[in-house]
């Protein structure tokens, strides 16, 4: 009996992996999975690899866009929080998943904002991977690539009115050997701009 | 004979005055009257502010299936979708409940969001959810929204979730999901 149980359960699970969507959802790629090191071209067309790229106690993936007027209210943010973690060893990985910006228009505006690589990722791949939807969104990995934080940078786009530094608080707790308290957190902005849609 | 023709000059200017005032107040009115609202103009559209109790309260649908299309003037693909989401509105007017809800700044309430409503011709309801907290928003909406614009989604009357689509929506899919809800069933 327990036997059958085992098999059935057994073939529920490989029923639910295989019918499990491959194209990206909120939470498929969830707290605490582990991101397998992956290659992808920087904006002068050379491979660079995550682990090249990471810096000794993490990194964090953000997609990014360069037409996306949230984006672009971030980009100081965003700059300011690389410079500051880059001595804590926790490097800034752009992403740039958008189909309808081309290689140039995003290469000009990464040297003209970015003082971070930012990374093309062609067909959404990456993007369908960790089911990023909205730009910008970060993903903050440990330096074994386990996914700590996920989500908003902080709790105002406008930059006027920061109550809740999502992204910093959890750099600062990490770094100082605490759990993280808010793992996730949403914040509207620009979707990216899959292929077909 | 010299005191009638000053008599008749100063009558003549005095006619000329009063014809010259007369143009000049008639052409005041004309361009007053272009200033005001010309027939079939439509006063630019209001757009109510709402916060999270608001919002949860305009995600509630009373006796019809509701359609709810979050939006901002500064997302493209919002922008791009407006005109089939107004077709949606006059095709399915009285059959269907349909609001819209901008994630705009507030200080856009009266500017750009009733400006660019009031060209599109859109006559929904129109809201814009000022949050203290974008996360609590966005969750009191679906599980499976991370904030990307724009997203359209249509409840059944008991609140049901029948239709979700971020990204611009597909007219044919959109329509074939409410003509779905709408027919009786056998």
């Amino acid at each position: 009996m327990l036997r059958k149980s085992a098999v059935v359960l057994a073939v529920l699970t490989l029923f639910a992996f295989v019918l499990s969507p491959t194209i990206g959802k909120a939470g498929d790629f969830a707290i605490g999975t582990t991101l397998e090191n992956f290659s992808l071209p920087d904006t002068n067309g050379k491979m660079q690899s995550f682990s090249d790229l990471k810096g000794k106690n993490g990194a964090v993936v953000v997609f990014l866009s360069a037409q996306c007027p949230v984006v672009k209210a971030y980009n100081e943010r965003l700059n300011q929080l690389a410079a500051d973690y880059q001595s804590k060893g926790i490097n800034f990985i752009g992403v740039n998943s958008n189909h309808t910006e081309s290689l140039e228009w995003v290469r000009s505006h990464a040297a003209e904002n970015y003082k971070f690589p930012v990374l093309i990722d062609k067909g959404n791949v990456f993007a369908d991977k960790l089911g990023a939807t909205v730009t910008p969104e970060a993903y903050y990995f440990d330096s074994k690539n386990v996914l700590l934080y996920h989500g908003a940078v902080d709790n105002d786009r406008s930059g006027r009115a920061i109550t809740d530094t999502y992204l910093r608080t959890a750099f600062d707790s990490a770094l100082a050997g605490k759990a993280i308290e808010k793992t996730r957190a949403n914040a509207f902005g620009c979707s990216i701009k899959r292929v077909g849609e | 004979m010299l005191i009638l023709h000053r008599h008749l000059k100063a009558a003549f200017c005095g006619i000329a005055l009063l014809l010259c005032f007369s143009i000049s107040s008639s052409g005041q009115a004309n361009s007053a009257s272009k200033s005001s609202s010309t027939p079939g103009e439509k006063k630019p559209l209001s757009v109510k502010q709402i916060d999270i109790v608001g919002l949860r309260k305009a995600l509630t649908p009373s006796s019809k299936p509701l359609l709810v299309n979050f939006w901002a003037t500064w997302c493209d693909p919002c922008r791009e979708e407006f005109p089939d989401l107004v077709k949606l509105d006059a095709e399915y007017k009285g059959k269907i409940d349909f609001i819209t809800i901008s994630l705009d700044e507030l200080s856009e309430i009266n500017r750009d969001v009733p400006k660019f409503l009031t060209e599109m011709k859109a006559e929904m309801p129109a809201y814009l959810l000022k949050a203290q907290d974008d996360d609590a928003a966005i969750a009191v909406v679906s599980k499976e929204w991370f904030g990307a614009l724009p997203l359209t989604i249509l409840y059944d009357p008991s609140g049901k979730q029948i239709y979700y689509r971020q990204g611009k929506v597909k007219l044919d899919i959109v329509r074939a999901e409410i003509e779905k809800f709408l027919k009786p069933v056998n």
